[in-house]
């Protein structure tokens, strides 16, 4: 069976502490900018998403959470073909959707048109406005498995493909061939400190990421047609393709749910 | 006798002025943006696109009346709108060569611009799988033919006539364009509604954007018959304001504008018929509301703006009376322009400030100098070559006419 | 032979030159110009592959001893696989080990104080010059004017405490934490046992947000079973532990305190409750005036809540409640931290003990020192002073009258990074980050910094030259040293000490109204640390700052009544003093008639990273010295905005 790698996070264990988004960080050769203040056009695979529910509600009815947002890996309507949004878009195939469901990007194929940026729903990828530089010693801790991206090309999360590969290297040198055997962790999943983040397979029915997929406190971001009627769905989803994300939420906490359709 | 100049010497010199300072602001900060990188404008991760994209679809879109004055001069044989077809060429290439322009600088990584033709996602159809792919092809090709299209008009400069076998190039050229305007019609039906509606109707992530069966892409090349025509007129005609000279018989107006009138009719009807079904069908189909889309600086006017601009090119451009007075044929074909602009920059100012998370608010979009200069240099440049060829070339072939006449 | 003529010359050179510029455009060469061009002009540098190695030891820095894992290329570490280890920084340590900005060598002042002009020199000259410095005054018996200030109560703490006790002074302070506050309050830290409570009582203690042992506090979040263990929440504003708790009992700024003194009340009076610790009956006369009609009215909190919260603390199975307001930096008075805990007594909870922690002796000498820190700074007088890994000047609120104290003084730091505080020091000692004090086979898994040494071993070996030290320090390395301190034994019990806090009790009653200022926290920055490294500014996000703007937050109703809105741009002025300009976010996860601030902006120094970005609120936050912990209580401040 082949992998459908997908995450889950439990935003009732997540504190908001930013160690996923600094690991993402630290792993994937995130460019150094003395000033990283200028929000939209800061370069981080891993965007904290501060969400309140200001737009909803009054003190001291306002809560807050920090939503851990990467590229939601969509894979459009039918997991078997997927269709992320972006892939269909790049003029010069520098994105691609793997067997695995996971959407890679070549840094070093790619023009710098942004399409793929303008695509996306959910602003997952980000482009590199400047030059990105390693300020000196800094450039003791780059990570040599992921490529230095150069000035004017789009770069996001690929789920530490780059990882994914080095345990499929390790376990074919062991012996063993199935591609479809290798497991890997991605940096922010590993270093979450209270194991809000899992990792894993989705085609697997065992996995602990299937079942939190299927748990009622589950949810996906925005973009869903998660809570409409199964005939309903199948209506829409023919008239087109929605992104249907592999990346999973749970929370206990209405307001999060609410604050995920637009009113 | 030659009239009293419509324009002073001194006013003459000050927009010469104008012009090469925005050409020189631009050479500047073109340099800035290609050497050190698109930091220094003010698109971000957000709000991807701005200005230069705006130029191209609104190049593209008026630029399109070339092709479309071609295929009623050379198809259909409308021979009034001959006097015409050289600005049109002229025009046409130039809004064809600055749209590459404007997309060499949009580009991260423009010595990589090659890619889109090396790589092209062009997946296992006829047609491909990237409307972008589909742009840098249909684009690329239908350029080289304006540029076969303008051979013979720049072969018309004084120098050219001294080598009789450039003249006979040029007028055998002449007889063949009817298969280059056919096929640059077939381009440019696909090009004009990839860049200006394929592009952003097939994004079934955005629902600022997505509609079904590429639904903007046909409006979109409506629109470029519709805006496009008035501007080919428009262009000329300013040109004759400007001189004080009859630059164009005035039947070859009328004949284009009656064009553009029925183009403009047709494409008002398609518009309401577009806002109609994304509010009933495709924005709920994102769970959201058409009119919550429209908010911050770009909000529901630019709308409302759009179909107010479209009312005098429909009335003024198809009732026959306002049509054939100057004064309501160019108040006609400057707002069905603007219509068409306004409605570019709609899709684009609108499509990107609306949010796409329920607690962001609208994102705004303030250019940067460099882009101001690049967009404006541009559009300086496009004047002063226009200018270079009426003075130079036959671009006016009428004026030859009625100088001799006199 | 033919003569060629110029026709056919011009003919042929021109079929050559059109021939060769064909031929060379479609054999792909000019695509493989673009290419080089390409990469030549991008210039983009490439990281030095090498042999892969994942290394691992146990971090002897703090009592929870964790296991570092790190992935080594070649001599480069590049990652830390473990998680939840080297706090606090956690996964930007990598970017501590590797700041440019790094002292590599001890250094000395070489300019004005607060200039930042330095010269490095030998640890030999460095280490005669300081230990010169302690014998002059020793000898002298001058020995009043010496003092040190750490960061925690830790064993690198410990040794500064042994030396400067040594040389004859009391005066060792602790920057406004947890621990240290706690310590001065109840003679004691408080030691929570979160993994078997089920009732969690926080009075503004932002739990999961870096307040006390930021390793445990994770643990019991991942270990957390909703249903099993209810957290309720007593703040004024909504940070993430409110949102993560079940229940919020929102209070007026600054109130958590006089809310548990009427929830005292309340269970003296209606449950008959006692507590054992020292005083309690006079104590318990000052917690009648906190009725429930009096504490509604100063915290807003209704009198049947408060009977509510009253009942199910005192039903729960093994309820605690918890004190510290604040996060990383911990704000809380005595009289606060006293209340909280008698609560705990009063149920005879478990889940909360209070335990001595045994430092390493040598019985102080001389006189005695003040209460804390803030206390020290405004009445105390110094002549030598030891900075252990901390940052007074800027995180004290007294920290300007600080600096003005260091500038006549001899001032040693110890850091690795130079600080706002560092800035006023003769010399500057390099210290070890925690990952670079993890060995594999003896070696050292990341040697950066072979002039750097542990800050315990930095005090070792000036001791070492101390005279008035000499035979206290028999140990070779802090190493020696970890097994024998951090040891909680229980302590005695706790003292209500209520003639020091009589009037500070009273003095809650007093109502005030207007504007108050609170300090909020975001996650790794935390009370400043965290802004010296890139990768954690990448986590701040566009509601704490943006473009180099520094934003505070207020509630929608007091925006209106203040005639600001969102984006405005405002000064914020205190008795203290003004800081500005600063942008309005306006949210209703704050209270009305409150302004949250954050912490970790206005760094003087620390870095190009830290430095002049945002403004510091602890220079016009409230200054008034608690008498017992002798640190300002610093959380509720008045103000007015402009």
């Amino acid at each position: 069976m082949t992998r459908r790698w997908g995450m889950a996070i439990d935003l009732d264990k997540c504190n908001g502490c930013g160690q996923c988004s600094i690991a993402c960080s630290q792993e994937n050769n995130m460019p150094i900018f003395k000033d990283d203040s200028d929000v939209p056009k800061r370069v981080a695979f891993l965007d904290l998403m501060k969400v309140t529910n200001d737009r909803d509600a009054e003190y001291p009815n306002v809560n807050v959470a920090y939503i851990p947002k990467m590229c939601q890996q969509c894979e459009g309507n039918d997991p078997n073909n997927p269709v992320p949004p972006c892939v269909s878009v790049c003029p010069a195939v520098a994105t691609d959707v793997g067997d695995d469901g996971v959407v890679s990007q070549i840094w070093s194929r790619c023009i710098g048109c942004r399409y793929c940026q303008v695509a996306c729903p959910y602003e997952a990828r980000v482009f590199n406005w400047w030059k990105p530089k390693y300020e000196e010693s800094f450039k003791k801790s780059l990570n040599p498995d992921v490529s230095i991206a150069s000035r004017g090309t789009v770069v996001k999360c690929t789920f530490c493909s780059h990882l994914w590969k080095q345990e499929r290297d390790k376990a074919v040198a062991k012996g063993e061939l199935d591609i479809n055997a290798v497991t890997y962790t991605p940096a922010c999943v590993a270093t979450c400190p209270t194991n809000a983040m899992v990792f894993g397979d989705l085609n697997d029915p065992k996995s602990e990421i299937s079942r939190l997929s299927k748990d009622k406190r589950a949810f996906r971001l925005v973009h869903t047609i998660d809570d409409k009627s199964p005939e309903e769905q199948k209506k829409l989803k023919a008239t087109r393709n929605y992104p249907s994300p592999k990346v999973y939420y749970l929370s206990s906490k209405q307001w999060v749910k609410d604050m995920m359709k637009f009113k | 006798m030659s009239e009293a100049k419509a324009m002073s010497d001194k006013t003459r010199k000050i927009i010469l002025g104008v012009l090469w300072a925005l050409v020189a602001g631009f050479a500047v900060f073109a340099i800035q943006i290609l050497f050190w990188g698109l930091g220094y404008t003010d698109m971000n991760n957000v709000f991807t696109w701005g200005n230069w994209i705006i130029g191209d679809l609104g190049l593209v879109a008026l630029g399109g009346g070339a092709f479309f004055t071609g295929f009623f001069l050379y198809i259909f044989r409308v021979d009034k709108l001959e006097p015409i077809i050289n600005s049109t060429v002229l025009i046409g290439f130039m809004c064809y060569l600055f749209t590459f322009v404007f997309l060499l600088f949009d580009l991260g990584q423009p010595l990589r611009c090659w890619f889109g033709f090396a790589y092209p996602n062009w997946g296992d159809g006829l047609l491909p799988t990237s409307m972008l792919t589909e742009v840098f092809f249909c684009l690329s090709l239908y350029f080289c033919i304006l540029f076969v299209e303008l051979i013979p008009i720049a072969l018309t400069n004084k120098w050219a006539e001294k080598f009789p076998v450039l003249k006979a190039i040029g007028h055998y050229m002449h007889k063949l364009m009817w298969i280059m305007a056919a096929a640059g019609t077939f381009l440019s039906f696909f090009h004009q509604g990839s860049l200006g509606g394929g592009m952003w109707d097939v994004l079934y992530g955005k629902a600022v954007w997505f509609r079904e069966h590429h639904q903007l892409f046909f409006i979109a090349i409506i629109a470029a018959t519709a805006g496009g025509t008035s501007f080919m007129t428009l262009c000329p005609f300013v040109a004759g304001k400007v001189m004080n000279k009859e630059v164009m018989p005035k039947e070859t107006y009328w004949t284009l504008t009656k064009i553009s009138g029925v183009m403009f009719v047709i494409y008002t009807t398609v518009r309401i018929w577009d806002v109609y079904t994304m509010t009933t069908k495709f924005v709920p189909s994102f769970d959201r509301n058409y009119l919550d889309l429209w908010g911050g600086y770009y909000g529901i006017w630019l709308l409302v703006l759009e179909f107010l601009l479209l009312l005098s090119p429909v009335i003024f451009l198809n009732i026959k009376k306002f049509r054939e007075t100057e004064k309501f044929m160019a108040i006609g074909i400057v707002s069905g322009v603007l219509a068409i602009v306004v409605s570019k920059i709609s899709v684009l100012l609108h499509g990107f400030s609306a949010p796409n998370f329920p607690w962001r608010k609208f994102a705004a979009y303030n250019p940067t100098i460099q882009e101001w200069f690049v967009t404006l240099g541009v559009f300086a440049l496009m004047i002063l070559i226009y200018i270079a060829f009426v003075k130079w070339f036959k671009l006016f072939p009428h004026l030859e006419h009625s100088e001799e006449d006199h | 032979m033919k003569k060629i003529e110029r026709k056919d010359f011009l003919k042929m050179t021109g079929g050559a030159v059109v021939g060769g510029l064909t031929g060379y455009v479609f054999s792909g060469a000019p695509f493989l110009m673009f290419q080089e061009l390409a990469e030549w002009s991008q210039d983009q540098y490439v990281p030095g592959k090498g042999e892969q190695k994942l290394l691992s030891d146990i971090c002897k820095s703090c009592s929870e001893q964790c296991q570092i894992t790190v992935r080594m290329v070649k001599d480069r570490a590049v990652k830390i696989e473990s998680s939840n280890t080297c706090c606090p920084l956690g996964q930007a340590s990598l970017q501590l080990l590797y700041h440019p900005e790094r002292i590599h060598k001890p250094l000395k002042r070489a300019g004005k104080k607060g200039s930042g002009k330095y010269v490095p020199v030998s640890w030999d000259d460095a280490i005669k010059d300081i230990s010169g410095q302690l014998n002059k005054l020793t000898k002298a018996g001058k020995t009043d004017g010496i003092a040190s200030v750490s960061k925690n109560i830790n064993a690198g703490s410990d040794l500064v405490r042994r030396l400067v006790n040594a040389a004859g002074s009391n005066q060792n302070y602790y920057e406004s934490g947890l621990d240290s506050l706690t310590d001065a309050a109840l003679g004691g830290i408080v030691q929570y046992d979160f993994a078997n409570t089920d009732y969690v009582l926080s009075f503004g203690a932002k739990l999961f947000e870096g307040w006390g042992s930021q390793i445990q506090m994770n643990k019991v979040l991942a270990d957390w079973k909703a249903g099993k263990t209810k957290l309720v929440q007593v703040d004024t504003n909504n940070s993430r532990t409110t949102s993560l708790a079940d229940q919020w009992v929102p209070v007026k700024p600054g109130t958590e305190g006089i809310f548990a003194l009427g929830l005292a009340n309340y269970l003296i009076k209606n449950k008959g409750k006692t507590s054992n610790g020292v005083g309690f009956a006079k104590w318990a006369q000052l917690a009648y005036q906190f009725d429930l009609k009096t504490t509604a009215k100063l915290t807003g909190v209704s009198e049947k809540q408060i009977k509510a919260v009253g009942d199910a603390f005192a039903a729960a199975r093994n309820p605690v409640a918890v004190a510290g307001k604040g996060a990383a930096g911990v704000s809380s008075s005595a009289s606060e931290l006293i209340a909280v805990y008698a609560l705990n007594s009063m149920v005879n909870s478990k889940a909360a003990s209070l335990k001595k922690v045994n430092g390493l002796g040598v019985p102080a000498k001389g006189k005695a020192s003040e209460a804390g820190l803030d206390a020290f700074i405004k009445k105390g007088a110094l002549d030598f002073l030891i900075v252990n890994e901390a940052d007074p000047v800027y995180k004290s609120v007294m920290g300007a009258d600080l600096a003005k104290k260091m500038n006549d003084a001899f001032v040693v730091a110890l850091m690795p990074l130079i600080n706002d505080t560092a800035h006023y020091a003769d010399y500057i000692l390099p210290t070890l980050s925690p990952i670079e004090t993890l060995k594999v086979e003896g070696k050292a898994m990341v040697n950066r910094f072979p002039a750097a040494f542990h800050g315990g071993d930095a005090v070792i070996k000036i001791a070492q030259k101390v005279d008035a030290a000499k035979g206290s320090f028999p140990w070779k390395s802090y190493l020696d040293v970890i097994g024998q301190t951090g040891k909680k034994k229980a302590a005695g019990n706790f003292n209500f000490k209520v003639s020091d806090l009589k009037d500070q009790i009273t003095a809650l009653k007093k109502e005030s109204a207007g504007l108050k200022m609170l300090p909020a926290e975001i996650a790794v920055i935390g009370d400043g640390d965290g802004m010296a490294f890139p990768y954690v500014l990448k986590t701040i996000d566009a509601d704490t700052f943006e473009l180099g703007k520094m934003k505070v937050l207020i509630n929608k109703k007091t925006a209106e009544k203040e005639g600001v809105s969102d984006g405005s741009s405002i000064d914020i002025t205190s008795s203290r003093g003004e800081i500005g300009s600063v942008k309005v976010c306006v949210t209703d996860l704050v209270a009305p008639d409150v302004i949250a601030v954050p912490l970790g902006f206005g760094h003087k120094a620390y870095t190009k990273y830290a430095k002049g970005k945002g403004v510091n609120p602890k220079e016009i936050m409230a200054a008034d010295i608690d008498p017992v912990t002798g640190t300002a209580n610093w959380w509720s401040t008045h103000v007015k905005i402009s």
